[in-house]
């Protein structure tokens, strides 16, 4: 008779399997950056910011398809540079960056289905793209989301009283000779870069969970900064470990039980702070 | 033009026929004057008048049309460490209540060109001790783990005037300092600043609305609406024959009930 195994072999076997350690480390790394990151784009106002190149990737991808370039490189390259237009429009113009950035997600929407409906044969891809396979994480991938995270904390540890600053106040650094345009775009291509590896995880829809709601409960728990960050970063990755987890033994998409994880993070912590205050 | 209070010396400040637009509008036309070192000088004049425009662009925050400005004797463009020898308090410090961040680590942030790799247990030590000092100086030893969002805005301005003090500084920009504080917060802070300002040799340059305040404690004032209208010690350029030039006739001034201070009071004053 077929008895469910709740002695945890089942569990042992499934997580010995390279694939299934490759995605709990790439959920673990993509948390930690996600926290890291995205403390710093709730604070600076930019939490559309993800979602609107999450939309400019699906475009990216429909290039990739019919020009026939390597994907991963080429959605690095296209969102990076997406990212670096987009905050070059926000400066351009007087609109405000809700704006710019909902500008962003139609054009990107209308330019991809159009370019979509000239694919032909298989376009399997292109669903992986919408909701990613953090499964089919690969260990360049993971070399690619290490080199990102070392660069994120140096650069973060190198800069760290200016990067506050300016998202304090742009004023205020200004006028400690803190070259701000330089600070702010460097920030945009690590983010997008960020953004660029969580989309091959878990896809367009979901990326910007990583960056939005890690930093959101650290927020809701925390009143200084440097916890608040240590606090992002931690919730990121346990809720990217316990996702995984939660994926394996019960036989759910990777990518959604993780953002699920942070879900319950996020409403646990926002009952908590409503019973505290 | 102000004459230097020392004879020589350059000044830690120096505008000459500055001009900014704001679209079609001229917001400030040509408007000179410099500051001597050890000066606290006041920018009066009514609202619109281009007072805060004008302190923004000598800090290179907006853009000018016309004129030349020289901090410490350099361009803006070329200040680079020098920076570091200017503490700014904006009108409104524009952050979501809820930012997480302490009262001791936003003083912290102002001392944030020291060398930090020097060693780091040697760094945190010298950082800590400057934030202490700086947090004893403007009285808020007690609300140093304090998230910034729960402050009042009188103590906000002296959490900012903490973060200028955590460096030695030797130009203090005060864009309105008073907005948004109570009038016994306003007494205290003018106190503060004033004390502070001659332990500190500050220069200081504000903007404000309070002319009793202005004649209390500034040895400068400079009267603008647009055009820069006049200048020079306050018993004189606050005569009510320039207030009715600056304001227009029809303004009544009403006297306030503070008296020019505790501080000067206890006579230590101010030595110019």
């Amino acid at each position: 008779m077929n008895v469910p195994d709740f002695s945890g072999t089942v569990w042992v076997s499934l997580f010995s399997l390279p694939f299934m350690q490759r995605a709990v480390a790439g959920g673990v790394l993509l948390g930690i950056l996600g926290g890291i990151l995205g403390s710093f784009v709730i604070l600076r106002r930019l939490s559309l910011f993800g979602n609107a190149l999450g939309h400019a990737a699906f475009l990216g991808v429909v290039m990739a398809a019919l020009l026939e370039l390597p994907p991963t490189a080429s959605l690095i390259g296209f969102i990076v540079a997406s990212g670096l237009a987009v905050v070059y429009l926000i400066d351009r113009t007087d609109l405000g960056s809700d704006t710019i950035l909902s500008i962003v997600v139609a054009g990107s929407v209308a330019l991809g289905t159009i370019g979509f409906s000239f694919l032909k044969g298989y376009r399997g891809n292109l669903l992986s793209a919408l909701f990613g396979d953090i499964l089919a994480i690969s260990s360049t991938d993971l070399i690619l989301l290490t080199l990102l995270l070392v660069i994120t904390v140096a650069g973060l540890i190198w800069t760290f009283p200016e990067q506050v600053l300016l998202t304090l106040n742009e004023d205020l650094a200004r006028v400690q000779g803190i070259p701000v345009q330089r600070y702010r775009y460097l920030f945009i291509v690590l983010l997008s870069g960020t953004i660029a590896l969580t989309i091959r995880a878990v896809g367009i829809l979901l990326v910007n969970a990583f960056l939005v709601i890690p930093a959101a409960t650290a927020k809701l728990l925390c009143h200084q900064f440097v916890p608040f960050l240590a606090m992002a970063a931690c919730i990121g990755a346990l809720s990217g470990a316990i996702g995984m987890v939660v994926s394996g033994s019960l036989d759910l998409p990777s990518g959604p039980s993780i953002v699920l994880v942070q879900l319950v993070g996020f409403l646990g912590s926002a009952c908590f702070r409503r019973q505290h205050s | 033009m102000i004459n230097s209070l020392f004879p020589g010396e350059q000044p830690v400040v120096q505008v000459s026929n500055l001009t900014i637009y704001r679209g079609e509008y001229t917001a400030v036309e040509s408007v000179s004057f410099q500051l001597s070192s050890g000066t606290n000088t006041a920018i009066v004049g009514p609202n619109g008048a281009g007072k805060s425009t004008l302190i923004q662009a000598i800090l290179g925050l907006i853009e000018h049309q016309a004129g030349e400005m020289q901090i410490f004797g350099h361009q803006i463009k070329n200040l680079g460490k020098l920076w570091q020898s200017i503490g700014y308090i904006p009108q409104k410090l524009p952050f979501d209540r809820s930012f997480p961040l302490s009262v001791v680590e936003l003083v912290g942030l102002g001392y944030h060109h020291q060398r930090r790799f020097l060693g780091f247990g040697k760094y945190a030590k010298r950082k800590r001790q400057a934030v202490e000092y700086a947090l004893e100086q403007v009285n808020l030893q007690n609300r140093v783990h304090q998230p910034i969002g729960v402050l009042s805005g009188g103590e906000l301005k002296r959490v900012l005037l903490a973060y200028c003090l955590v460096v030695p500084r030797r130009l203090l920009v005060l864009d309105e300092a008073m907005a948004g504080v109570d009038a016994t917060g306003e007494a205290e802070f003018a106190d503060l600043l004033a004390k502070l300002q001659q332990e500190q040799a500050w220069t200081i340059l504000q903007v404000s609305h309070d002319l009793d305040m202005v004649s209390c404690y500034c040895d400068r004032v400079i009267c603008m609406n647009r055009r820069l209208l006049c200048q020079g010690v306050p018993s004189i350029a606050l005569s009510t024959e320039n207030i009715n030039r600056i304001y227009g006739s029809t303004l009544t001034r009403y006297f306030h009930q503070h008296e020019c201070s505790r501080f000067f009071r206890n006579g230590v004053g101010k030595s110019i």
